[in-house]
């Protein structure tokens, strides 16, 4: 035989073989399913909530940002808050009050240990924000931007602020409490890996390795009868077809096909997506023509915002208002008489108007100015945050429509984080609001943190001013009223609607993904008592909620 | 004694080159490591002032001018201090190093050196039979598993032998279940999670070395030589591989030493889908993270360590091959 006819022989049998493997893996789908490690026993639970990239470091400082997920669940904050519709829980302060917007006394708990059993007191909630002053790198939640002084009266701590600044509460109520009797021994907290955590938290550290680490609960917990979870086990690698094959009772992430994919490996599996966040249009306020309302309106007119929705987030979410509220999270914010509920419906023949108010005409298929240039800019988005990329494509798409071109630029992230506080973009894509509506509007409007084109700032990316929206906040600041707090919220909103500092789209979701079988209780649409993310605090809240499935005969 | 004063002055020159390579690249990337770190929080929601100013205390920002940081980086460098890890904060750079680089080294390493031994002598012999069902079986599949990519080969392995046949375990480098040490248990679990990527490395690099040995052997088998030593009745296999092989080698050798020279780079795409913690993960992360310290000392280490190989490959070639002397 021929050495030719030998390798064309062989080339045949090669493209059969290729061809079978073909029809095989598009013929019949393989469905997986869920296989959990047997030694995981009914009363622990295993977490997909934190990556090692690629092993664990042991670091349980909570302040620092490579700090360990499970850390946050070891220290406890004062008050604890949902950040799905701000609601502020008592946590470690079990009640407080603002005698005037400059003052804020918290009663400390009574009967909380530490997991050494030393008592916690107010003595180490006024140390802890000492130590968050003497070391300004550990102060993430900005405390000491608004206080001024804090002192133990008995057993309450009395915080002195700056200003009128109601709501500051929330940030102080957010900070983690350390204990006094090991912090004030520690040299360079700020470089304090804090190996040996001992927190007042529902857990206490388990087992460690770099692959894995596990939390056994606290027996001395001051929630103690409401703890059902005996163990928690966080491994250090997760892809998502971990997520899905691993047997994990609580994950956090994006599935696309959730159904098909999660839902399908066991019946067992739930999801919860509820929406947070904003994603909108910012632009560049001081890049002409986005300094005009007008050329603002008229993009705000030309988008369909229920195709942005479904392109980008595969329709888990819902096409978000221009008033910057988060629907229906914070519907009880919401201004009766901003029609709509503040969407703003596809309407080209109103856009075209819009941008007729400032010259630009649409000639053929391009949206000319009354210099003769096409209306086009530049849209700047991060690369690998797919959703908002194909946000981003379905805006190009939808603006070409109506004669705008317009160009897609995707650094990296960091990237991208440095353009937007630089000012170094023309139009971006950004999230806004979240949680507190104080908070929300405040960084989103106020001019405190204005600065031009050039500077680093690290809110209102727009760069907007505006008195009005000012004096709005700064009133909001000085009032402990609620009712009158929601006025002025209403009136933030005719703002948000009538002057498009950004344009909203659609809403960013909280991708919480749970398994029933041995733990009930998670959150959910009828019960939205905690977002459903397994990070940051809110775990706390949710751990408390859980129950145990009991078997039968039990 | 000349030749090899040029070489190593040629590695000296190279080295200087590469370190300040690795200063300036890592800096002409836009944005910060505050930046990374800023972007990955704003995906939750929107970050404040004051996280900004805390994480850029954490981290630390590069001051002074350049000129005054490239001096301290290399005065940093001839210490070997590479400092503290951004994306690991605070842990050092060397420690984060230390705990990936034996995973590395010994996955990618015997695989690589498997691969070259295996993939070289299947080449002699399909050379040696060329023509036949030996020489066409294994370099059709060879070539054939070798044009495709890394990551799908790992994709395919992970998702058939892991996930639907479940024979071996898909993540990490050792079960989370088992307690590093040195016993037979820990061992056997490690070597467990090693097949996956190892079997994808292999799958995927042994074409390269057969249908490259096979090529040179084939050429060698053609020279007077050869048919001399045939004409003298020497026996088949000493013809093989006293006369063919040796000289075809030499090519393969420099591949060889090349590819060694990467294995401390680690397998980026494997280590990625298989989550071994290795260099290669580490690596991506430390670019992902702007974490300058961390992609400095990795760099550095991949350079050097390609330098090295590409030197000694050389001096061997001196010995080996006389010609290259002059």
């Amino acid at each position: 035989m021929s050495k030719t006819h030998m390798f064309r022989r062989w080339r045949r049998a090669a493209v059969v073989g290729l061809a079978a493997a073909a029809v095989v893996l598009s013929g019949c789908s393989i469905q997986i399913s869920s296989q959990p490690d047997p030694s995981i026993g009914d009363n622990t639970m295993l977490i997909n909530a934190d990556k090692g990239n690629p092993f664990f470091t042991r670091n349980f400082n909570p302040y620092l940002t490579n700090t360990r997920t499970a850390s946050r669940w070891i220290y406890e904050p004062l008050i604890l808050i949902n950040p799905l519709d701000g609601t502020q829980n008592p946590w470690l302060a079990s009640e407080w009050s603002q005698p005037d917007a400059r003052t804020i006394v918290m009663t400390i708990r009574d009967g909380v240990e530490w997991s050494d059993g030393e008592d916690f007191t107010a003595e180490d909630v006024a140390f802890t924000f000492d130590l968050l002053k003497d070391n300004p790198a550990l102060d993430i939640k900005g405390a000491w931007q608004h206080l001024d002084g804090v002192e133990v009266k008995g057993g309450d701590v009395v915080f002195r602020l700056k200003g009128e600044d109601a709501p500051s509460l929330s940030i102080l109520g957010q900070t983690m409490i350390v204990p006094e009797h090991i912090w004030s021994d520690v040299a360079d907290p700020g470089t304090w890996r804090n190996e040996e955590p001992v927190g007042t938290g529902p857990f206490v550290l388990g087992n460690y390795n770099d692959q894995q680490y596990s939390m056994d609960r606290n027996p001395d917990y001051w929630q103690s009868d409401s703890i059902e979870i005996e163990h928690v086990v966080l491994p250090a690698t997760n892809s998502q077809l971990d997520t899905v094959t691993r047997g994990y009772d609580w994950a956090y992430s994006f599935i696309s096909d959730v159904e098909g994919t999660w839902g399908a490996a066991s019946p067992h599996n739930d999801w919860w997506f509820p929406p947070a966040g904003v994603i909108s249009l910012v632009p560049n306020l001081e890049v002409a023509p986005f300094d005009d309302v007008n050329v603002r309106r008229g993009i705000a007119l030309s988008l369909d915002r229920e195709e942005i929705a479904e392109t980008a987030s595969e329709g888990y979410m819902q096409p978000a208002g221009q008033t910057g509220l988060v629907l229906p999270n914070q519907e009880e914010y919401l201004d009766p008489e901003i029609p709509d509920g503040g969407m703003i419906a596809q309407d080209a023949d109103a856009a075209l108007a819009a941008f007729a108010e400032s010259g630009y005409t649409l000639q053929g298929d391009r949206l000319v100015g009354a210099d003769g240039e096409q209306l086009e800019f530049s849209l700047t988005t991060a690369n690998g945050f797919s959703d908002w990329t194909r946000a981003a494509q379905a805006v190009q798409r939808q603006l070409a429509a109506v004669g705008v071109k317009v160009t897609l630029k995707l650094p990296q992230p960091a990237g991208y984080q440095s353009a937007i506080s630089n000012g170094d973009f023309e139009m971006a894509i950004g999230g806004m609001g979240n949680g507190d509506v104080y908070q929300a509007y405040n960084g989103l409007l106020s001019s405190e943190f204005y600065v031009p084109s050039g500077e680093t700032t690290s809110n209102n990316f727009q760069r907007y001013r505006s008195e009005e929206a000012d004096a709005l906040l700064a009133e909001y600041r000085a009032t402990v009223d609620p009712a009158r707090q929601k006025e002025i919220v209403h009136e933030l909103q005719a703002i948000v609607y009538d002057d498009l500092p950004v344009i909203g789209l659609y809403y960013g979701g909280i991708w919480g993904l749970f398994n029933d079988a041995k733990f009930t209780g998670w959150p959910s649409e009828e019960d939205p008592y905690m977002i459903p993310q397994n990070y940051d605090s809110a775990p706390l809240m949710i751990f408390t909620r859980l129950e145990r499935v009991k078997e039968e005969g039990q | 004694m000349k030749y090899l004063l040029q070489k190593l002055g040629l590695f000296l020159l190279t080295l200087w080159a590469a370190i300040t390579l690795n200063f300036f690249l890592p800096r002409l990337m836009p944005g910060s490591p505050a930046d990374a770190a800023l972007a990955k929080l704003s995906q939750n929601g929107p970050v404040s002032d004051a996280t900004r100013a805390a994480i850029e205390a954490q981290l630390g920002v590069p001051t002074g001018s350049m000129w005054d940081q490239y001096i301290a980086y290399l005065g940093q460098v001839a210490r070997l201090d590479f400092g503290v890890s951004y994306t690991f904060y605070p842990q050092s750079v060397a420690s984060m190093v230390s705990t990936a680089l034996p995973y590395t080294l010994v996955l990618v390493g015997i695989v690589t050196i498997l691969a070259f031994v295996i993939g070289t002598l299947i080449g002699v012999a399909a050379a040696w039979r060329r023509g036949t069902w030996l020489d066409a079986l294994p370099t059709l599949t060879g070539s054939f598993l070798s044009t495709f990519p890394y990551f799908w080969t790992a994709l395919l392995l992970l998702f058939f032998l892991g996930y639907v046949l479940h024979w071996f375990p898909t993540t990490g480098a050792y079960s989370a279940t088992t307690t590093p040490g040195f016993t037979g248990e820990f061992i056997a679990d490690l070597a467990r999670h090693a097949v996956l990527p190892a079997l994808t490395i292999l799958l995927t690099s042994l074409g390269g070395w057969i249908i490259g040995m096979r090529n040179a052997m084939i050429n060698t088998l053609g020279e007077d030589y050869v048919t001399f030593a045939e004409a003298n009745g020497l026996h088949g296999r000493t013809i093989a591989l006293r006369y063919a092989a040796r000289n075809a080698i030499l090519p393969n050798l420099t591949g060889f030493g090349l590819t060694l020279g990467g294995v401390v780079g680690g397998s980026i795409l494997v280590e990625q889908v298989f989550g071994y913690p290795g260099i290669g993960y580490l690596l991506f992360n430390a670019v992902i993270g702007q974490d300058y310290p961390l992609m400095q000392a990795l760099f550095l280490m991949i350079t050097v360590s390609v330098l090295i190989a590409n030197f000694l490959v050389d001096i061997l070639y001196g010995v080996l091959d006389p010609r290259t002397r002059r």
